[in-house]
């Protein structure tokens, strides 16, 4: 599995990340043949169990994650990109529209 | 802006692709990958699954490209995607966060089963470079057959997971 952004949180992401994988697989697979009660019955089902099985180690894991994120400065990146505002650019790079010949 | 699209059949029932697609990191077809943390993630009652990962991606920059346009090859990547298993669909966005100056890429896949067992992926992306001096059509030009190559190097990595999948249940159903 891949690293986490912070290596601090890698043993986390992992734990986690197994986890879910577990979980997953049988999400992805519902009973296609069954009524939309029997559906909405079964997805409401592996919610709970998503929350049973991975709600602990999730909460740890995204406080680890929340924290590498915000020490890095990611979090206004993240937060501008959440609303689809235009984002921040670089200061460094002043290259004006006037200049462009496409 | 440059524009690409394409589709691409796989012969491996939804669910499998799905997985795979959610496991595609890490591949040895995707060694550009630094990071990859989910940092936000929902499962309604109603049975969908909402998900936003962060990703680190190393990447290069063309040989001409003036000096210290980055800071660092590398940029962060929005994942946010959708899985919709009653309805055999995956829908996923992804986008730069930063660097978007010199390049903005924006990425749509959608994974839709197929009435007879399939999956199909539809892959869509838009490349806009708002860099100006000259640079920009050049820029958006090289960013889009980079793209070419490596939706390629993407495919193989996700057969290989495919394929890794399948080997690994063998096994655990065997041993």
């Amino acid at each position: 599995m891949a690293h986490s952004l912070s290596d601090d949180c890698t043993p986390l992401k992992r734990e986690y990340d197994s986890c879910f994988n577990a979980w997953f697989e049988g999400y992805l697979e519902p009973a296609v043949a069954a009524t939309p009660a029997e559906r909405l019955q079964h997805a409401q089902g592996k919610a709970e169990e998503y929350e049973r099985n991975c709600g602990a180690i999730w909460t740890q894991y995204r406080s680890c994650v929340q924290k590498a994120v915000k020490d890095k400065g990611l979090d206004t990146l993240l937060q501008q990109a959440r609303e689809e505002n235009p984002l921040n650019e670089p200061p460094s790079i002043r290259a004006s529209e006037g200049t462009s010949v496409s | 802006m440059k524009f690409f699209s394409q589709t691409f059949l796989y012969d491996d029932p939804w669910p499998t692709v799905s997985l795979a697609f959610f496991l595609r990191y890490p591949n040895p077809f995707a060694s550009h990958v630094v990071s990859c943390d989910v940092i936000s993630r929902t499962v309604s009652p109603t049975g969908t699954m909402v998900t936003t990962r962060l990703i680190l991606k190393r990447g290069s920059l063309p040989k001409w490209a003036p000096q210290g346009i980055m800071s660092k090859a590398e940029s962060w990547i929005i994942e946010e995607s959708e899985v919709d298993p009653l309805n055999g669909v995956v829908r996923c966005t992804t986008k730069n966060l930063d660097h978007v100056k010199v390049m903005r890429v924006e990425e749509d896949v959608t994974l839709q089963r197929t009435e007879d067992g399939k999956t199909l992926q539809k892959t869509e992306a838009r490349f806009v470079s708002n860099f100006g001096w000259g640079l920009t059509k050049r820029l958006e030009s090289h960013s889009l057959a980079r793209f070419k190559a490596n939706v390629q190097r993407s495919r193989e990595g996700l057969s290989l997971v495919l394929v890794l999948s399948w080997t690994l249940t063998g096994i655990l159903l065997v041993g």
